[in-house]
């Protein structure tokens, strides 16, 4: 994650200036080309390893039998911090303090067990992290 | 908030300031984003807008796919559709007044660029910053500006 997500230019971008920077042009998306080594899909870079080692952030009731699966926030470079705590506190009601604690431990640590749940009730947290496009995943809980 | 900010809240709704110029480059992205995703979105652009949902394994995932794929592609154009409405209805305005409903929309829209711009563009944490000279200047300075002003549209729901 990124703070402000400004800084990819050399102007003064801060929230205090009123206007943004010099007048956009228009960006035409086809005509970038995707064609960078780093870029990989989100599958490829999740392994077994990776998976086994997920540290427990979630301080409720993750491995109770009731609630088999989690729901992880993986960290990544475009969304920004305060944006992915607005939407921890919109999409599950969670305090600020909450929000704030678990994107860090997105931030720091690589991901963050967000919720925790039947299958049903994760699929549709994960539905509704992707709908604010959070990369987001599920499993089982004893994995 | 004063009428100095760039977004804030009064009893009609929350008012947003914004060039009438930089309204048409953001709805001329968000119509390119919509078109092109109506054309498929298996395209390798749009992979964090329509990511997996279970990582680990790939027939649970076909399943989730085939039920909630069609939805979250609404979901994605309804905002989309929403955020193209709200931009170019006082074209000429130097400030629009949103619903909270039309203010979610265009955070929801903000960030869906903000994430293919990212992808096209392989940002990564702690990005350099760039010349005004780069031929790739007018994209990272579009990406950057969606950034402000998506932390502006959290500062006011805050």
């Amino acid at each position: 994650m990124t703070e402000q997500g400004i800084g990819q230019t050399r102007r003064n971008d801060g929230l205090t200036e009123r206007r943004h920077a010099s007048r956009l042009r228009a960006v035409h998306i086809p005509s970038l080309v995707v064609s960078s080594p780093r870029a990989t899909r989100h599958t490829d870079v999740v392994s077994k390893t990776d998976v086994q080692s997920i540290p427990e952030t979630f301080d409720e009731q993750s491995t109770d039998v009731d609630h088999p699966w989690v729901v992880i926030v993986w960290n990544d470079p475009i969304n920004l911090m305060s944006y992915v705590t607005f939407v921890l506190q919109k999409v599950f009601g969670y305090d600020r303090d909450k929000a704030t604690k678990l994107m860090l431990d997105v931030h720091h640590k690589g991901r963050a067990v967000v919720s925790s749940g039947t299958r049903e009730r994760s699929e549709l947290d994960v539905y509704r992290l992707h709908e604010h496009g959070l990369w987001a995943t599920m499993q089982r809980d004893d994995v | 908030m004063g009428r100095k900010d760039v977004l804030w809240q009064e009893a009609d709704g929350f008012h947003l300031a914004m060039r009438s110029d930089d309204r048409r480059v953001v709805v001329d992205l968000i119509t390119q984003l919509r078109d092109a995703v109506l054309a498929g979105t298996g395209d390798d652009r749009f992979r964090r807008l329509f990511p997996a949902a279970y990582h680990q394994d790939a027939e649970l995932d076909e399943e989730y796919q085939r039920l909630m794929h069609g939805e979250l592609l609404a979901s994605r154009l309804d905002s989309l559709n929403r955020t193209n409405e709200l931009l170019v209805r006082d074209e000429e305005a130097d400030v629009i007044v949103l619903t909270e409903d039309e203010l979610d929309s265009l955070m929801k829209s903000v960030n869906d660029l903000r994430l293919v711009l990212g992808t096209l563009l392989d940002i990564q944490e702690n990005e350099p910053a760039i010349e005004e000279d780069d031929p790739a200047f007018p994209q990272y300075h579009l990406y950057s500006y969606l950034g402000w002003l998506l932390e502006w549209i959290i500062r006011v729901r805050w």
